[in-house]
């Protein structure tokens, strides 16, 4: 049984890993044709765009300004109205699942964190004390509040100065400001030591879909009776949640990556997996949506 | 129902292509800006586009459109050539060409150029300066009130050095407009805009200072409140809302849709009746 599984994961991972390397390079294509045509290199590509055009998180900053004023935020485009309203749709069903499988930047500090992996082994991903990252978790919701009123209030993409996503993708172009520089080497050291120490402690986009993890429909659960607590749900999650705890996973955190569930870490078949956790669950059991689970 | 990597990943990429195709197949799919400025919501201008929204994004062509002028006038007002270059260049190209600090000639310029030529309205930033070759341009043709351009011609630099650089103190209180001034050196920039088309025409400053009462481009709600104004006095100028205190008036009114000029005056009025 054990065995299969790990064939399995073996399987799935690689999964995942393309749909990353696919959307990265789609962004970094897109957007840098996009700035070259800004510059007078005109390359013919189809998915040429600014990374605002592309950026669900404008489209959630200009809401606001859509609604009250019929226009957009400055360098936003309808395009992110579009992905900001898929976004939401992806984060109903199944959680921040835009985190754990498109962001660009989120596979951009997994791949660092391969590099950590090497250099601290186990010791990865588990140097912050547990009281202080639970309180620093909800930094990003600062973020987010800070991001949003400031976005209302001017009318300009108040975050692109500091946002080292944008940093990364323009480093070049001389748009960037130095705050961004500074944002985008802190990220690159943390990742050294701390699994997306961006989307931990700083996103504000991670912080919104974050939300969605509390009445998602579809949930990481995980069956208790077949459990054996070997705990290898919670060292394979990137997060740090504690899914061997939890009946349904409702961490605010959560990247829906699915490394936990029986398919990929857990050795139990139909243990920890993505089930729908509203209405009848897999199993039979009762609707599992007011069972606490850990986190928010 | 159980949900494994292989059909989270056929979903999440069905959403999006189904989502982004509909999008396209709607005309909603907008990557670049639909080049048109929003409309002026009330006053004497109302349903007029605003030279306020003008975008770095804009070409010279694009502007021309918008505002229903000849491309030829724009181009020869900043000295360029290529229709189809971004206003934004602007900034390159005069940054290049060590203008004195605090002093731009950038996209705020063509935005301060089209409403003085339309006769719209919009209130410049500070640094925001015009080439004098913009000014001969507005003599000739602008419909915007005359005193509007003399007040945007006056604040002239009496004195340039031959690099382009302010070699004294500014005057803003000069009424006269330069006869002759040196082009600027080392502007050329094979982006279709010659910096030759004139020298700043405008007030520099070295860093922003508010003069008490009087409401410019970045007066925040603070400052009003400085000079004595109350909450309920400002709200009865923008329509009973009201930004927080470190909010840039002009960038909070257009935010909110509302007119920058019109609430300026309004706020202006009430500053004086104290």
């Amino acid at each position: 049984m054990t065995k299969k599984n790990v064939l399995g994961r073996k399987g799935v991972r690689p999964i995942r890993r393309a749909v990353q390397i696919a959307f990265f390079v789609l962004v970094a294509v897109g957007t840098t044709i996009s700035v070259l045509k800004e510059k007078g290199i005109d390359i013919p590509f189809p998915g040429e765009a600014s990374l605002h055009a592309i950026c669900p998180f404008g489209g959630v900053v200009s809401f606001w300004q859509l609604i009250s004023a019929g226009t957009l935020v400055k360098k936003v485009h309808e395009s992110s109205v579009v992905l900001a309203g898929l976004g939401v749709l992806l984060a109903i069903l199944f959680g921040p699942v835009i985190c754990g499988w498109v962001c660009p930047f989120g596979s951009f500090q997994e791949w660092l964190a391969g590099i950590g992996r090497k250099i601290f082994g186990k010791r990865y991903n588990n140097f912050v004390p547990r009281r202080v990252d639970r309180v620093l978790r909800y930094l990003r919701y600062l973020v987010l509040i800070w991001v949003s009123y400031m976005t209302v209030m001017t009318g300009k993409l108040i975050f692109q100065d500091y946002d080292p996503y944008f940093t990364l993708f323009n480093f070049w172009t001389g748009e960037v400001a130095v705050t961004g520089f500074i944002a985008l080497g802190l990220v690159v050291v943390l990742s050294l030591f701390v699994e997306r120490p961006f989307c931990k402690y700083a996103c504000p986009y991670g912080a919104f879909q974050g939300i969605f993890n509390l009445f998602r429909i579809f949930g990481i659960k995980r069956n208790a009776a077949t459990c054996i607590s070997c705990k290898k749900c919670a060292k394979a999650c990137p997060m740090n949640i504690e899914v061997d705890s939890a009946k349904v996973v409702r961490d605010h955190q959560c990247i829906s990556c699915l490394e936990c569930t029986s398919e990929a870490a857990c050795p139990v078949p139909a243990t920890v997996d993505l089930v729908a956790v509203y209405g009848r669950s897999h199993d039979g059991q009762a609707p599992a949506g007011s069972e606490s689970g850990k986190g928010a | 129902m159980r949900i494994g990597h292989k059909p989270l990943a056929i979903v999440v990429i069905a959403i999006f292509t189904a989502g982004i195709g509909g999008a396209y197949l709607l005309g909603y799919w907008n990557t670049t800006s639909t080049k048109v400025p929003v409309t002026i919501k009330s006053g004497e201008f109302a349903g007029m586009p605003s030279p306020s929204d003008i975008r770095g994004s804009y070409t010279w062509n694009d502007v021309a459109k918008a505002f229903s002028l000849d491309v030829n006038v724009l181009l020869e007002a900043f000295g360029a050539t290529d229709p189809s270059v971004k206003v934004n260049t602007l900034e390159t190209i005069y940054g290049e060409a060590k203008l004195p600090e605090g002093v731009e000639i950038g996209t705020d310029s063509v935005r301060l150029f089209v409403a003085l030529y339309a006769g719209l309205p919009h209130a410049p930033e500070e640094s925001t300066v015009l080439p004098v070759a913009a000014i001969s341009v507005l003599r000739r043709e602008g419909k915007g009130d005359s005193g509007l351009i003399d007040e945007a011609a006056a604040r002239a630099f009496p004195q340039i050095s031959k690099t382009g650089s302010a070699v004294t103190a500014p005057q803003p209180t000069s009424t006269t407009v330069p006869q002759s001034v040196a082009p600027v050196e080392g502007a050329s920039t094979g982006t279709g805009i010659s910096a030759g088309a004139g020298l700043p025409v405008g007030t520099p400053t070295e860093e922003h200072v508010q003069t008490e009462g009087t409401i410019t481009g970045k007066t925040t709600f603070k400052d009003l409140k400085a000079w004595g104004m109350s909450e309920e006095q400002i709200k009865s100028a923008t329509g009973g809302k009201i930004g927080p205190d470190i909010a840039v008036i002009r960038d909070w009114t257009q935010a909110n849709g509302l007119t920058f000029s019109e609430i300026k005056t309004a706020l202006q009025e009430l500053l004086a009746e104290r």
